[in-house]
Order: structure tokens, then sequence, then C-alpha cells
């Protein structure tokens, strides 16, 4: 192996080995020495990372194909990595964000008794991530797409003793499933139509073997699977109630990073999607669909986290809408810039619960900017960049998503509308909460001291403040870095592009007005003194995420539980453990009847031999004869 | 033939000849203590296993080799058989030990017929002819009774004995009629050579073949009479709960090993040629023998009894192996070694809780065994898993390996069978279990004695134990070896 491969194999091994150690002896470490190896493994992957990944930057070269092991040898599954610039794009935000988030961690865990075991799973969560963005195939893929849900599950409901938490870790866990169950079929299509899961030969030979029915149907499974994962209507529903895990478990997990790792799989297989324009346009409409309606919904939550969930979905849509659009880069860029900001936005919300001794209604903040002055000054930052407004990272990665969308014309510049329309949304509620958190008059209860966060945390949040700030170099119309870096990974793709001249200036300045329109809207409702009430039908109706959740606990919790019941009853107690019981009794009986064949007397014994006999005797002579 | 061979062809069963001769004469002339008999048997039984291994090493995988005439064949089938069978009756022998220094001066009597079973069980599996086949039948089964009633304290014993004695005899005189119109048929009783019954069946076209054929059925009566195959197996339950607790685990798995031996040369390499006709037979008896074995196992409240049931069913799992004809024999080797194995070892503590020299282990002798022994529990736990065939035991290796045979060989239907009497088997198996861990004894229940357990026992459950556990966790290389070595 060569000293690359040896880095990128490294780049997984360190996290998995730190969460291993965590693991076996996590309460021992104690704090903080639990936190700091986390975080050093994180940071250690990191550096691997920008060193394996430097090459790439100076052009020149190659993907690599780090093989492992064999794996399914029947199958001919090896498991093995790709190094490739959009792994190692991946690969780069996953650690730099991922440590940021653990150094934070550090400090918001403080006295948490789960210290150790926090730091095991974060850990192992940066390892899986890190095995579905560097896997050279489906099958490994497929491994750390699950042991990301896995994670997920582990650390929203890491204060298990709390209900909420517990049943907001299984419904992530069981709407994933759903997603997955699609991602599944997906991949044996893919088997049976290659013969093969890795991607050397599945995106190498799809242009010439696949026909277009069959691409369309492994694409749109594939959708589910990273419906399911990035939370995309309809399988979004988990993500707001993932916020009952601690906030640096949203920030890594339910905003960075495992979020956009259906982004990132819709990106790695854009080949596939694009031998199958409608399911490409499935996911463009998908995309927007969920970023408007989530954006709707955010307008009117109360709970700082949960206005960020929405925020997530609403973002991730985005992105979705950019890949699906064949703005490939576009849409890896937002992910990269949105891991910046929202990472932030979490991490400053929680500096703001921490402060407030774990209150997270807007409506009990306000006027903390005096009290915390480091959160506020990056909070404010990352509501910059996120409601686009230049030159902070956001606008650059937005803007080129939404000029690529009208650059395609035709139905696109519908799609292009709409999400014009959801980036002045965006900027209103994310003004909304702001305003209504740090600004305005302080609405916290008596007595409550609200204090800033020790040094670990603001570090973190500085670190991140720089990158939502200028985030965007990399990747701007004249030095369109971010593009060469990746052009390699998407060769051969049908790419949108963006518009020339004087349109891009055109829809540049739209998308800044509609920011504008938006942060000055909520600047007129909620810096006043008296802010809205926020009442009526229709903000009721946002607030309740129009009634889905509902809808889906009354038609598939309670239809799942009466199916459930059904079976127990009907099917097994009486169905199959009547056939199994009745079987038993069946045998014994008949053991029964035939016991007084043995009567102990050797005449009749005899008699069974000469019986025997005779059946045998007229078996073999009804085949001889005489 | 080589005539430097002729004595070494035989040469197991004369040591174990002269093992007993002069275990007899020195029992006579100088009284000695127990210890000599066992420097002599396990002399004898060491030189026979030595010379079979020997045998082994230069025979496997050739032609078989006959000598004296015809009468005996010296092949990998006839080492194996020794290989098995003679360290089979030293663990036996140890089982039985305390058994045996309880009976004064007669105990040399008993380890004679011992040594002389084993040797008859080896001639039947090197016999090469069927009046050869029939004098080993004869040795091994007249060494069997006298054991199975040698206490001569208890009358349920020497009923045992007696019954056991005249169905034998019948079964005898069946497979001798079945020898005389196989001779009738084709002329000879030997099985090779120029003018052997294979060689004869091969190179003929039979236009009349109902006397060959009613030999054949007789044949398979009195093999299957010693193998307790179903509807052949009304003698072992009453046998096996008479005969003394310290002997029934010889006599089990002795009679096992010998009967499918000789069944298997007989059927596969002598009347190859008439698979057709005997493998739809075998697999009715395969059948049956598993069906009734277990329904029967099921209602017993005895575990000795219970154990024979199950020996009748395993009879039934075996002869699936035969189904396949050759491809078979090495499966079946397989599966009859190790369960020769967990069936000593089962009666071994069945001897060791209910009393070696009783007949009867009602399940009431067994409640809260887990509790009062232990060891002795989870050797038996461990053989009884084996036998219902848990994985990683040998008993689940071995169950695979016969299935397989037999649907290579297209009898889908008997798999189907043997694996729902494998599922309805584990009941009275867990029975056991439960019994030994689950349920405490009766209020004033009279349990006999705490388990006494001789360092004889514990040996051969420590090798029942190693065996069934090596073999069940890696059983490739054995299987490998057997499918190999055995071209009969």
């Amino acid at each position: 192996m060569e000293a690359g491969e040896v880095m990128v194999s490294l780049l997984i091994l360190l996290p998995l080995g730190g969460s291993a150690l965590l693991l076996a002896f996590g309460r021992r470490l104690g704090e903080p020495a639990a936190g700091v190896l986390g975080t050093l493994t994180v940071g250690a992957a990191f550096v691997l990372a920008a060193v394996a990944g430097g090459d790439f930057l100076a052009g020149g070269a190659h993907a690599t194909h780090i093989p492992w092991f064999d794996w399914l040898a029947p199958l001919g599954v090896r498991a093995g990595l790709l190094w490739d610039p959009l792994s190692a794009l991946m690969a780069l935000v996953v650690t730099g964000v991922g440590a940021l988030i653990h150094l934070y961690s550090i400090g918001y865990m403080k006295a948490d008794p789960g210290f150790g075991r926090f730091f095991a799973y974060m850990n192992l969560f940066v390892a899986s991530m890190l095995i579905l963005v560097l896997a050279d195939g489906f099958a490994l893929l497929f491994v750390g797409w699950e042991l990301v849900g896995l994670c997920s599950y582990l650390l929203i409901s890491f204060w298990f003793e709390k209900p909420v938490a517990a049943a907001a870790g299984k419904k992530a866990f069981v709407v994933n499933r759903v997603g997955d169950a699609g991602f599944l079929v997906a991949l044996m299509l893919v088997f049976a139509a290659f013969g093969s899961l890795s991607y050397e030969e599945v995106l190498g030979r799809a242009a010439g073997e696949l026909s277009t029915g069959m691409a369309t149907a492994i694409t749109l499974l594939l959708l589910m699977g990273a419906a399911g994962k990035s939370a995309q209507f309809p399988l979004y529903v988990w993500l707001p109630d993932a916020m009952e895990g601690p906030t640096p478990v949203s920030a890594l997990i339910h905003a960075a990073t495992m979020v956009t790792a259906g982004v990132f799989m819709v990106a790695r297989t854009g080949v596939l999607f694009d031998l199958a324009p409608v399911s490409a346009a499935v996911v463009a409409a998908v995309g927007i669909g969920t970023a408007l309606y989530a954006a709707s919904i955010a307008v009117a939550q109360y709970d700082i986290k949960r206005v960020l969930a929405y925020s997530t979905i609403s973002q991730l849509g985005y992105m979705f809408a950019g890949v699906g659009a064949g703005a490939y880069v576009a849409g890896m860029f937002h992910l990269t810039t949105h891991a910046f900001f929202k990472a932030l936005l979490f991490l400053g919300a929680g500096a703001v619960i921490h402060a407030l001794a774990g209150e997270q209604d807007l409506r009990r903040m306000g006027g903390l900017w005096r009290r915390l002055p480091v959160t506020t000054v990056t909070m404010v930052v990352a509501w910059l960049a996120i409601s686009g407004i230049p030159p902070l990272a956001g606008f650059w990665s937005k803007d080129e998503i939404l000029a690529t969308l009208f650059a395609r014309g035709g139905a696109w510049r519908a799609v292009w509308a709409v999400g014009l329309l959801t980036a002045l949304l965006t900027a209103f509620y994310m003004s909304r909460l702001i305003f209504l958190a740090l600004f305005g008059e302080r609405r916290w209860a008596e007595g409550a001291h609200p204090h800033e966060a020790p040094k670990v945390m603001t570090v973190a949040l500085g670190a991140l403040a720089v990158l939502a700030l200028a985030g965007g170099v990399v990747n701007t119309p004249w030095r369109p870095g971010l593009e060469h870096f990746l052009e390699p990974a998407f060769e051969g793709l049908d790419l949108a592009h963006l518009p020339s001249g004087a349109t891009q200036w055109v829809l540049a300045a739209l998308s800044v007005a509609a920011a504008a329109a938006g942060i000055l809207l909520a600047a007129g409702a909620y810096l006043r003194a008296r802010r809205p009430a926020e009442e009526g039908p229709t903000w009721e109706l946002l607030r309740r995420g129009y009634g889905v959740d509902e809808a889906y606990a009354r038609v598939f919790a309670a239809g799942g539980q009466a199916v459930a019941r059904f079976t127990d009853e009907a099917v097994d107690q009486k169905g199959v453990d009547g056939l199994v019981n009745g079987l038993g009794v069946l045998v014994r009986t008949v053991g029964e009847r035939l016991r007084p064949l043995q009567t102990g007397f050797v005449r009749q014994y005899g008699l069974g031999i000469v019986l025997g006999a005779v059946a045998l005797l007229a078996w073999f002579l009804s085949r001889g004869g005489f | 033939m080589n005539g430097s061979l002729t004595f070494l062809s035989v040469a197991p069963e004369i040591a174990l000849a002269a093992a007993v001769v002069l275990l007899l004469l020195v029992e006579v002339t100088f009284k000695p203590r127990a210890w000599a008999w066992a420097v002599v048997a396990g002399a004898g039984l060491a030189a026979g296993t030595a010379l079979s291994a020997w045998q082994w090493v230069a025979h496997r995988g050739a032609d078989t080799g006959t000598f004296w005439n015809g009468m005996i064949a010296v092949d990998g089938f006839a080492a194996l058989a020794g290989l098995l069978v003679f360290p089979l009756a030293g663990l036996g022998l140890m089982s039985a030990w305390r058994l045996a220094a309880s009976q004064g001066r007669r105990g040399a009597e008993f380890i004679a017929l011992v040594l002389l079973a084993a040797a008859g069980a080896h001639l039947m599996a090197a016999a090469a002819d069927f009046i050869m086949l029939f004098i080993g039948l004869e040795v091994f089964s007249l060494s069997l009774y006298v054991l199975a009633g040698f206490t001569r304290e208890r009358v349920d014993a020497d009923e045992a004995s007696l019954k056991y004695f005249l169905l034998g005899a019948f079964a005898s005189a069946v497979f001798l009629y079945g020898v005389a119109l196989v001779f009738a048929a084709t002329g000879s009783t030997t099985f090779y050579g120029d003018g052997g019954i294979a060689d004869y069946l091969a190179g003929t076209v039979i236009f009349r073949p109902g006397v060959l054929l009613a030999g054949l059925a007789l044949l398979l009566v009195g093999l299957a009479f010693k193998v307790s195959a179903a509807p052949f197996h009304v003698w072992a339950p009453d046998v096996y709960q008479g005969a003394p607790g310290g002997v029934t685990g010889f006599l089990a798995a002795a009679a096992k090993v010998a009967g499918f031996a000789a069944l298997a040369r007989v059927l596969t390499a002598v009347l190859g040629a008439r698979a057709d006709d005997w493998v739809p037979a075998v697999a009715v008896l395969a059948a049956a023998s598993v069906v009734v074995g277990t329904l029967l196992a099921i209602v017993q409240d005895d575990v000795k009894r219970l154990l024979a049931y199950s020996s009748v069913a395993h009879a039934g799992f075996i002869l699936t192996a035969l189904v396949a004809g050759r491809g078979g024999v090495g499966d079946m080797w397989f599966y009859l070694a190790t369960y020769a194995v967990q069936v000593l070892g089962a009666f071994t503590v069945a001897a060791a809780v209910s009393g070696d020299r009783a007949g009867r282990s009602p399940l009431a002798h067994w409640a809260g065994l887990g509790r009062r022994a232990p060891w002795l529990a989870a050797a038996m736990t461990l053989m009884l898993l084996a036998m219902a065939g848990i994985p990683l035991t040998a008993g689940f290796a071995g169950k695979v390996a016969v299935f397989r045979a037999a649907i290579d060989a297209g009898y889908l239907w008997l798999v189907i069978v043997a694996v729902l009497a494998t599922v309805a088997g584990l009941f009275f198996y867990l029975r056991v279990i439960v019994a030994m861990y689950l349920a405490s004894p009766e209020e004033g229940a009279s349990l006999p004695a705490s388990p006494a357990v001789g360092w004889g026992a514990r040996f051969v459950l420590a090798v029942a134990a190693a065996a069934t556990l090596v073999f069940g966790i890696a059983p490739w290389p054995l299987l490998e070896v057997l499918r190999d070595a055995l071209p009969l």
C-alpha cells in the first residue's frame, strides 16, 4: 500500500479505533480526557484528509481505488475505498465540521453522566459517515448507510431515560427503515442488472447497458433511500423530532453530515440519474417542494431547534433541486456551505439554550445580545449566510443553484421561481429567530443568569463563523475553484451550467432582493415593541406542520398497530400457536396409540419382525417376480 | 494374494482373541486384582487399534484386497471400522468399569465378552464373504446377549437378555435364509473377485431375479434388526431398559457401528448393481425409523427407554445416507462415529444417575441434576443437543451430511420427513434438559444416592464432549477424509 492509501484507510480507522477505545474505557477516562481523545482522532482524520486531498487541488491526481479485502466472495463483492475529489470533499466536510463539533461538545456535555459514551457514539458516527462517503461500491456504501442510521438512533435517544427522546430515536429509525427498504431493493436491481456492486463496474457500464426503464426504477428506489436519510418529503417527519438529542448531535448529524448522505449518494450515482431524466426531474421536484414546504412550517415554530430542523429540511431540498437539475457541483457546494452555517446555527442555538439553562422556547428569550456577545456575533454571521446576503458563503452556493435552475429554461423556470420564494421565506424565518432570540426586549424568567459559553465552545463557534463568512470564496463565478476540483468526479455527465453575462447579474440581484425583503419584513414585525400575536388558523396549521405528523400517526402508526394486533391475536395465537400446539397433541396422541404395540411379549415382537419381513419381501418380489 | 500378508489381514482379530485368552488364563491362574484386567484388555484394544491404524495407512483409498480365499477384506472401510470399534470398546469398558469391578471374579468374563464383541464387530466390517459375515455377527451378538443379562440379580435384566437372544436368533435365522437365497441365485457367497457376487451381478442379466431379491429382502431384515431400524426395532427399548446401566452404552454404540458397517458393505459394494431395487426399500425403512422412533420417544418417561427409541430414529437418519449408495458411505461413517460417541456418553451419564447395575432410569431421577451434579448435567445436555442436531455439535454436522447425501440422490421427501422428525425430536431431548435444570426433585422421592462417577466414566464423558464439539465446529477435515478414503 502506498502512503496515500494508508492515509485514506486511517481516515476511517482513527475514529473507529477511538470509538472502540471510548466504548471500552470511556467511563474510566472521564472528563475531559474522553472528549479530548474523541476530538483528537477526528481532528487527526481531518489533517489526513487535507494532506491526501491536496493532490487533487494541485491537479493531475487520479482517483485511487484502495482494496481492503474480499468480502462476499461468492457474489464477487470486495470491500474497498474510492478516493476521488467527491469523496475527498465529503471527507473534509465530515471531519472538519465534525472535529469542531467534538470540541464544542467537550463544553456542552460537561458533567453529563454519559460523557464517555457520548464521544464513543460521536466517533462511531464519524467513522460510519466516512465509510459511507469513501466506499468504492454500493455494498460498503450500504454498510455506512446503516451504521449512520444506527448512530443517529443511539444519539437521538442518548438521554433515553426521557420517554420523548426514546420515542424520537425510534421514530427516526423506523422512518429511515422505510427509505432503506427502497434503497435495498435498488441495490438488488443494480446487482441483477450488472452482477456487481462496485461503482467502477456499475457506473462505468451503465451508459452502455442500462435501459431507461431499469435506470428509472433503480434511481427512483435510490431516491426513496435518499429521501429517508436526507429527510425529504414524505419521509421528513423524523428530523424535527430528532431534536430531542443533545444539540451537538443535531448540529453534526441532523444538519451538517448524515442528512447530506442522500444528496451525496445522488451525486455519486449521477450517471444513473443522467440515464433516467424522469427520476432526475422527480428528485428536483421533491427537493424544491420540500424546500418551500419546510420553510413555510419553519416560519411558525416556537422551539428554536425545531425552526432550525425545518430549515435544514428546506435547505436539503435546495440541494436535491440542484443535483436533480444536473447542477452537481452547485449541490455539493451548497452542501458544504450549509454544513458550515447550519452547524454554526445549531451550536449557537446550543449556546443560547445552555445560557438559559435548557430553555428552548423563542417566546421566553430575547435581548440576549448583551449577555452573549460572541454567540450573537457568530449567529448573526450564520443568519446572514443562510439568508443569502453577499458576500457570505450561503449566497454563492444558493445563488448558483437558483441561477442554474433558471438557465435550464422551460419548466425549470417554475422550479427557480419556487426557489426564489423559498429564499424569501428563509430570510424571513431566520430573521424571526434571530430577532426573537437575541434582540428585542428580554422575556426570560426572572432569576435566570444568562452567561457566555466556555472557551471550548466559543472557539468552535468562531472557527465555524469564519468558514460561514468566507467559505464562498472556494467557488465564485470568477474563480470556480470547487468546480475544477470536482470536475474529474463528474466527468462525462450532462452538467447544468450557469447563465452568462447580464442574466447572471439580474438573477443575483433578484436573490439578494428576496433575501433583503424577507429580512425587512421580519424586522418590521419582530423588532417592534409589540410583536405579532401569530394567532389564527393559518399560523396554527403551519405550527402543526400541516398536521402531517398526526395524519401519519393516525394512518401508519395506528394502522400498523392494528395489523400487529390482528397478527398477534388471530394469526399467531390462534393460527400459528394453535397449529403448533395441535401438532404437538397430535404427535403425542399417535405416540400413545403406538405404545401398546410394545407389549413386552417376545411372540408379538417376533410377529412384528415377520410382518416387516413380509412387507419387504412383497416389495422386492413385486420388482422381480418369480 | 501375498502369503505373508495373510495373517496380517486378520491381525486385529488375532490381537483381540489373544487378549481374551490371556485374560481368562491369567484370571484362572493368578486371580489378580482388577487393574491386571485393565492392563490386558487395554493392551489388546491398543494392539487392535494400532493394527487397524496400520491397515488404514496402508490401504485407504486403495482397492479392496481379499485374503483367506476371499473371506477377509482389507481396505479403508475395514480399517476405519477397527479404528472406531476398538477405541469405542475401550471407552465402553471405562464407562462400565465400576460395574465390572463390582462383579467379583466374574469381572474378567465381562471384560472378555466386551473384547470378543469388539472382535466380532470388526469381523463384520471386514468380512468379504457372507459366511464370514455371519460368523462375525454371531460372535458379536452372542457376546452382547450375555452382557445384557450379566448382573443376574434383576429379573428384568435376565428377561432383557433372553428376549435379545430369542429375537436375535430369529433375525439371524432370517439373515441366514437370505444368504442361502442369494447363494441360490448367484452361486456364490463371496463378495469380491472372479465369480464373487458383485462380479456375477455386474456381468449377468438375471431375467427372473425373484430369488435374488427375496434373499436381499431377508438380508435387509437381518441387518436392520441389528441396527434397530423400524419395524425391526422392538427389542431395543426392552433390552436397553433391562440391561445394566453400565453396559447399555457399549451395547447401543457397538450394535449400530457393526450393523451399519456390514449393511453398508453388503448393500453398496456387493449388491450395488441392484441399487434400484433396494434403495426405495431402504428409504422407506429410514422414514419409518425416524417417524416411529421419534413418535414413541416423545411418550417415554424413562430416560434409557427414551434413548432407545431415539436410537431407532438415529438408525433412520443413518439409513438416510445409504439411499445415496456409495456416495453416502462417507457421510454414514461420520454420522455413525459421532452418534456412537454421543450415545455412549449419554448412557454413561444415565448409569451414573440411576446406578450402573440398575435397569430403569425414570425421568424423576433426573430432576434437579443441574444442581446436584452440574458437570454430569452439562455433559448430558451436550450429548442430547448433539443428538437433537443443534448447530455447533457434531450431531448437526452429521445430519447436514446425511441429508445432503439423500438430496443429491433425489430423495427430497425422505429428507423432509427426517427434518420434521428432527424438529419433533427436540421435544423429548429438551424434556430431559428441562428436567435436569428446571425441575426440583419431588418431596420424599427416593433418589439414588448422589451420582457416583468413576474416573473411567469421567474420561469417557470428556472424550465424548470434546469429540462432539470439535467435529461440530470443524467437521470438514473428518468428512473429507471419510469421503476420500472409502472406495469400498
